[in-house]
């Protein structure tokens, strides 16, 4: 580490983002995510029956397509498990933080002091289950949100009120 | 002058006219091919039909004109601070805008108004689309007392907090920057080749499809148009027509330079830059230095020997995803200025000249990913064309070219990548043809985004986007150690301190 100009703030002793103890998704989502891939891979299935159906050529060849289609399904079902497992999100004293992603670990921070608004999500099946997802917007556009699926429904609203009446007392604070 | 927004006011009855020149400009804007082939094609007999048609497009354009102009009314609300829209003829619109939310107020004179005389008036907030809150004829008095009302009547309630640059600092109405006609022609031949040039592209290729057209509506065509380009592709007239596509191209920018920055001026009024450029129509703007998220200036190597730098302010564009272009309406660009002007502007709008700090390059894996996409895997495709089609063989020397030139421009992206890390500055340089430099003060950043690929981990080499109201700087395969450090840091600047952004 290159030294900095600035002595007064020794910058080991700072709170380390990426030592923070994330908290995972619900494990219910899981079984979400397997009745979404399912949904996708029977719709595949259909148009995949129906071109072996009616196209000579394709009949003829029936195992080749067979054997692709259950490769891209088992493909489809590692991926969403490694992401499944590499999801995570704290919520810090002055910032949440989402981590996620397959090949690049994306790590997102949004300070609460800079939130715009928040909204929460459920979803058909999230609600059979119980489940939300927690969008966290600022004013920096869509690129710098975070979404975090697959919380506990409970937990969700705790956190959603926590976040908006720090965001209320910001905005009063603002105006006095 | 004094003048009171409190009621419920029409905008000057000119506008009426406008209205309905607005209108009829969009119905003949949308419709002059078909109408231009229909005349071209019919007898007398249409031509007359189509000419009454005309005069009632024209009479209902009017009539909505005029009851668009009935209908539209703006006042400004002392009490709450809201300034009040209300529009509409068939749906009603009932629009209210925070002053806190206006970010600029434009003043804006196109032909027809300069004919009436009088002005147009739009104001940007953030988050909603400029062209809602858009005063299409109001006269020119009531437009500056209008627009002082907007952006200062604000400040009556909430002096603190947004006149913390200077306090009651006498009105100067000495430019700060003028830009004389000999430098604009400079400015014209140095700079903006790419956004020319597509534009180039662009005409030419509307020209080439709009000719043909026209000579199959006239059923005469026989291929005339690519014949005459294809004539056109012999190896002496190529190098003539590189020559004319570079004169055009020069032609194109400093006409457009003229256009767009003529008699450019801007001064400081009393907290805000006060910007007025044009030569067809004036535009004049006004902005808040502490509304702006990133200052950038940029410089290529022939800006570099005359010693003229650009510059763009970027203002926020909250809450809502924007298209390229409205994020390119929300930059003030200062097409040129000398080093001392460019450092005036930047102790305005930061307080002082950045200076110092820290810099970090990124690591020499930088280069693996486009050279990846932009040179191997395209000339591995050349190579199987190669291989197979011999119509190609003729062209490896542009392919040679082509590779060459695309090693050089990554590995000077390469050089250039760099940030600087002050204690109130962040600076990352980038380019290759122009060099910028994007200036952001930490209390701008809104989150931040952190990433590393999977076989990076050993290396530690990671990335780094800050993302700001006005668009996202990032610092790409640096050493991903430093950068944690780095973001911890700037979180506890963010978190500890209660700046605000806007």
């Amino acid at each position: 580490m290159q030294p900095f100009t600035n002595e007064t703030i020794d910058l080991n002793t700072l709170p380390k983002y990426e030592e923070t103890p994330l908290t995972k998704p619900d494990r219910k989502y899981w079984k979400i995510i397997i009745i979404n891939l399912c949904i996708f891979l029977a719709f595949v299935a259909i148009g995949l029956g129906l071109l072996i159906l009616f196209n000579e050529n394709a009949r003829n060849h029936w195992l080749l397509w067979l054997s692709i289609f259950v490769a891209f399904a088992v493909f489809l079902y590692l991926i969403s498990h490694v992401s499944f497992k590499r999801r995570g999100f704290a919520l810090r004293e002055k910032d949440i933080l989402y981590k996620s992603g397959v090949l690049a670990e994306k790590t997102t921070i949004i300070p609460l002091n800079r939130i715009q608004h928040v909204a929460l999500n459920e979803g058909v099946f999230s609600r059979m289950f119980g489940l939300g997802t927690l969008q966290i917007y600022t004013a920096s556009g869509s690129s710098g949100e975070i979404h975090i699926a697959g919380i506990k429904i409970e937990q969700a609203k705790v956190i959603r009120e926590s976040l908006v009446q720090r965001l209320t007392i910001n905005t009063k604070a603002e105006n006095e | 002058m004094f003048v009171d927004f409190s009621q419920p006011q029409r905008q000057s009855a000119a506008g009426i006219l406008i209205n309905g020149a607005y209108v009829v400009q969009h119905v003949v804007r949308a419709m002059f091919i078909p109408l231009v082939l229909f005349i071209v094609k019919a007898n007398k007999m249409a031509i007359l039909y189509t000419a009454f048609g005309f005069i009632a497009i024209l009479v209902l354009a009017f009539l909505y004109g005029y009851f668009y102009y009935l209908k539209f009314t703006f006042y400004l609300n002392p009490l709450k601070q809201e300034f009040v829209i209300d529009k509409g003829v068939f749906s009603r619109k009932h629009l209210t805008i925070p002053l806190e939310k206006i970010q600029q107020v434009n003043i804006n004179q196109g032909f027809l108004q300069k004919l009436i005389g009088v002005y147009s008036l739009q104001i940007d907030t953030a988050g909603t689309d400029s062209k809602e809150v858009d005063i299409r004829a109001i006269n020119g008095e009531t437009a500056q007392a209008l627009k002082q009302h907007l952006l200062h009547g604000q400040t009556v309630t909430t002096i603190t907090e947004n006149e913390i640059t200077i306090p009651a600092a006498p009105v100067q109405d000495v430019p700060l920057i003028k830009i004389k006609t000999a430098t604009l022609f400079k400015i014209g031949l140095t700079s903006n080749y790419g956004q020319s040039f597509a534009l180039l592209t662009a005409f030419g290729y509307a020209a080439f499809h709009n000719i043909k057209e026209l000579l199959k509506a006239l059923d005469n065509d026989n291929g005339q148009v690519e014949q005459f380009v294809k004539s056109g592709f012999t190896l002496f007239s190529i190098g003539i027509l590189v020559a004319a596509i570079a004169v055009l191209l020069l032609a194109t920018n400093v006409i457009r330079t003229f256009v767009k920055y003529f008699d450019f001026q801007l001064s400081k009024h009393r907290q805000s830059l006060l910007i007025s450029a044009g030569l067809l129509t004036k535009k004049n703007t006004l902005l808040h230095p502490n509304k702006v998220q990133i200052t950038e200036y940029s410089q290529n190597y022939l800006q570099k020997k005359i010693g003229l730098f650009h510059m763009s302010l970027k203002q926020a564009h909250a809450g809502r995803q924007q298209s390229e272009k409205e994020m390119k309406n929300n930059n003030t660009e200062i097409p040129g200025c000398s080093t001392t002007e460019k450092d005036e502007l930047l102790r305005m709008i930061l307080g002082r000249l950045p200076e110092g700090g820290s810099t970090f390059k990124p690591n020499w894996r930088f280069l693996n990913l486009p050279i990846v996409f932009f040179v191997l895997l395209p000339i591995l495709i050349y190579f199987v064309f190669y291989y197979f089609f011999s119509e190609v063989r003729p062209y490896y020397p542009l392919a040679a070219i082509y590779t060459i030139i695309v090693l050089l421009m990554t590995y000077i992206s390469y050089t250039k990548h760099r940030i600087t890390v002050s204690e109130n500055y962040i600076i990352k340089q980038s380019g290759i043809w122009d060099i910028s430099q994007e200036i952001i003060e930490p209390h701008k950043i809104q989150s931040i985004s952190t990433s590393q690929y999977l076989w990076h981990k050993k290396l530690d080499i990671g990335h780094v986007t800050l993302y700001t109201a006005a668009g996202s700087i990032s610092f790409s395969y640096g050493n991903f150690t430093e950068i944690k450090t780095l973001v911890n840091y700037w979180l506890y600047q963010v978190e500890g301190g209660n700046e605000e952004w806007m």
